[in-house]
């Protein structure tokens, strides 16, 4: 019986998942041991600090610890990974200073008092007059989180779908928790839950054939085998194809982001935007990882995919954000439109693609955030006004909100000044060298549209009359202040600051194989 | 061994499976096809691990367990929620959002 | 081919138990026949709570069906360290441990939070 040979950790480099992950099971403990008064700040400085302390970490990880693979090879620390693992914890942080405001909605903070009680129900108001609140939300968010810096840097087939569970299971139950519209939040959870459930299988079953074909489940070894291919072999393009199409679904990509839009109405609105920033993110980062790590050998089977995709996500995206009514709605298929951009980038398949889509994810993520922020507080006695023809004329009431908001939209539009502007020069620069013209001249007109679109909104928040039931502007408490300040501000600053930034993604760009 | 049979067993399972989630209209049923995917998949693992002389698809077959059991809880919870509210377990009666 | 014969004579010995037992009480057993013989598990006790209307079983069934999946299921992961427990150590013996104890603190929230109260 000779002793097995124990895996090489560098605890060091793991520290921002593990304090994550280890404050996410006090919570928990504190959940069960801490009464009921004391829970909710109990949580919010334990989740508060995990965040803060995991992204210092990163910070010092950045600095001190040298590239290569950690944990027995089943993660990768590098440059994309890491950056990738600030940007999580950024917008998770951002988000959660939305969630824990209270003071917009009169009756609690986003979520509601007690998940089990039947809505509409006596119990249910009964709860609301006690002013309890379901704490559970914060432990969720952690584990959330300790998934999504996992995904980003796993590095064999079976960490990505561990994390890619671990990130999705508690964001099933968070998508079902809203406060206000309860149906239509439950519904939604049910919604998100089939379709992730959904990718997730297909995501492993094109993991069970990679295995099948290569033998082993780490990336790299994956990659040797298929560099050492010489024919097409139908087993691994099904093995790749299933891949993409779970990790697309996750993105949120045309045609497999029919879900986006209704998910994104019916959560809790602070959860809408940590799954269109933080969640994205993840999601992108892993497809980067998994097309060019990996599959790097097989760029000429997935690149015309991918174009295909991209192109469809942008019209598409685009042109049926024009027709939406809601604003939920309407900024969820923005964000499909957006997907589209990003994936322009990932087409790209070279390290200069590569850095444009860190910062485009930067600069998207940080406005999306702020945007779902602003949704928060325009409020109507019911809940929160999402239906568009109630903004009329927010400009005159509440000039800061509209100008924060517009300056989020003109981001997303691309105009000049802003980051959302880098972002897309840049990724359409690096579409270009590599010589994806056409999927650039689509991206300009999906441009052109959504431009339309982000004016019309602005036109109604500033130049037509407020009809009779129009909303007002809660006054928010100085955490959600905080969350879209940061991310308006970061939007202007990166607009016309960007070059930090950029030497930054340009230096960080590298996967270690 | 062929592995090849075993592996084309996996894929009709993991069709079978697709196609429930995509044609049923009730949740459990979907989300019992979802559960006949993850274990298509944990077939075409432990196959290949056979295959190759290796334990890796065997670790991940483990993992996949565990995973489908919690997907279980989560899932049933949702779908348990939703009965309560509606007395309807039919994803097409849950309509509030439209497309 | 030796080395399946301890499990043959395993289940030949609980195969000849339990034929023992089913003939030895025939045969030993008491019998008084009434209402509680033929009522579930022969207990006198009916199954509570009731399917509403015998039709669907109440929500409780499914709590603890849910608790019993999620706690049962990690049974797979001890298996294999039990089998090479020699060989890995302790390393393996403080993993374990450190597996076992995330185990516990949702035990402790589901007792804490009264999930584990049947009414």
């Amino acid at each position: 019986m000779t002793p097995i040979s124990v895996v090489d950790i560098d605890y060091v480099a793991l520290a921002p998942v593990i304090i994550v992950l280890v404050a996410a099971v006090i919570g928990v403990l504190l959940e069960a041991f801490l009464p009921e008064a004391a829970r909710r700040s109990g949580q919010l400085l334990l989740t508060g600090s995990a965040v803060a302390l995991a992204f210092l970490t990163v910070l010092i990880v950045a600095a001190s610890r040298p590239f290569g693979p950690i944990a027995g090879g089943s993660l990768m620390l590098d440059g994309p990974g890491l950056f990738l693992q600030g940007l999580i914890l950024l917008t998770s942080g951002t988000a959660i200073l939305i969630m824990a405001d209270r003071r917009v909605d009169p009756g609690g903070d986003a979520f509601a008092g007690r998940v089990s009680t039947l809505p509409g129900g006596e119990e249910e108001r009964e709860v609301s007059r006690r002013g309890l609140m379901q704490t559970e939300v914060w432990p969720l968010m952690l584990f959330c989180i300790g998934g999504l810096l996992l995904f980003v840097t796993s590095n064999d087939l079976l960490t990505l779908f561990i994390a890619l569970e671990i990130l999705s299971l508690p964001l099933y139950l968070l998508v079902g928790m809203a406060r206000r519209r309860r149906l239509l939040s439950q519904e939604a959870a049910l919604k998100y839950f089939l379709m992730g459930a959904l990718a997730s299988a297909i995501l492993l079953f094109g993991s069970a054939l990679a295995y099948a074909y290569a033998g082993t489940i780490e990336f790299a070894g994956i990659a040797e085998r298929i560099s050492e291919r010489t024919t097409a072999n139908t087993l691994v393009i099904a093995a790749v194809a299933l891949i993409l199409v779970g990790l697309l679904f996750k993105i949120g990509a045309v045609p497999f982001g029919q879900w986006v839009p209704d998910v994104y109405q019916g959560a809790p609105t602070p959860v809408t935007g940590f799954m269109a920033a933080a969640v994205k993110v993840a999601a992108v980062g892993a497809l980067l990882r998994v097309l060019y790590v990996p599959f790097g050998g097989m760029r000429w089977e997935w690149e015309p995919v991918l174009w295909i995709v991209a192109s469809l996500t942008m019209l598409i995206g685009s042109l049926v954000a024009l027709a939406q009514s809601d604003i939920k709605r309407m900024l969820a298929y923005s964000s499909i439109a957006n997907a589209g951009f990003i994936l322009i980038g990932v087409a790209a398949a070279d390290q200069v693609g590569l850095s444009s889509v860190l910062f485009y994810l930067l600069a998207y993520s940080v406005a999306t955030l702020a945007a779902f922020g602003i949704v928060t507080m325009v409020r109507v006695p019911t809940g929160e006004a999402t239906s568009l023809e109630q903004w009329a004329g927010i400009g005159r009431r509440s000039p800061l909100l509209a100008t924060a908001f517009s300056l989020i939209l003109l981001s997303f539009a691309g105009i000049p000044l802003t980051a959302g502007f880098i972002a897309k020069f840049g990724v359409f620069t690096a579409a270009i060298t590599a010589g994806a013209l056409p999927l650039v001249i689509v991206g300009i007109v999906a441009s052109a549209i959504a431009a339309a679109l982000y004016v019309r909104i602005i036109v109604r928040m500033y130049f037509t009359d407020p009809v009779s039931a129009s909303a007002g502007v809660a006054s928010p408490s100085p955490l959600t202040v905080a969350g879209v300040g940061l991310g308006v501000a970061l939007t202007v600053i990166l607009g016309v600051f960007p070059q930090p930034v950029l030497n930054l993604v340009e230096q960080t760009s590298i996967f270690v194989r | 061994m062929s592995p090849d049979a075993y592996l084309s067993l996996a894929s009709i399972l993991f069709a079978i499976g697709a196609a429930g989630v995509l044609l049923r209209r009730n949740a459990i049923i979907a989300f019992m096809s979802i559960e006949l995917m993850l274990n298509a998949a944990n077939l075409a693992f432990v196959t290949a691990a056979r295959a190759w002389g290796n334990l890796d698809g065997q670790v991940v077959a483990f993992f996949v367990m565990v995973v489908a059991a919690a997907e279980v809880v989560v899932g049933l919870a949702i779908i348990m929620t939703i009965f309560r509210s509606r007395q309807s377990t039919s994803v097409d009666e849950t309509s509030l959002l439209r497309w | 081919m030796n080395a399946a014969w301890p499990i043959v004579a395993l289940g030949g010995l609980a195969f000849a138990f339990a034929a023992f037992s089913v003939v030895i009480a025939a045969f030993t057993g008491p019998k008084r026949f009434n209402r509680a013989k033929v009522a579930a598990y022969e207990c006198g006790i009916e199954p509570t709570p009731q399917p509403i209307g015998g039709g669907r079983f109440p929500v409780k069934y499914y709590l603890v069906a849910m608790m019993f999946i999620i706690f049962d299921i990690e049974l797979v992961f001890l298996y294999p360290w039990a089998v090479a427990f020699d060989q890995l150590g302790l390393f393996g013996f403080i993993a374990m441990m450190l597996f076992l104890i995330n185990l516990i603190v949702p035990y402790l929230y589901e007792w804490r939070r009264g999930g584990l109260e049947w009414d």
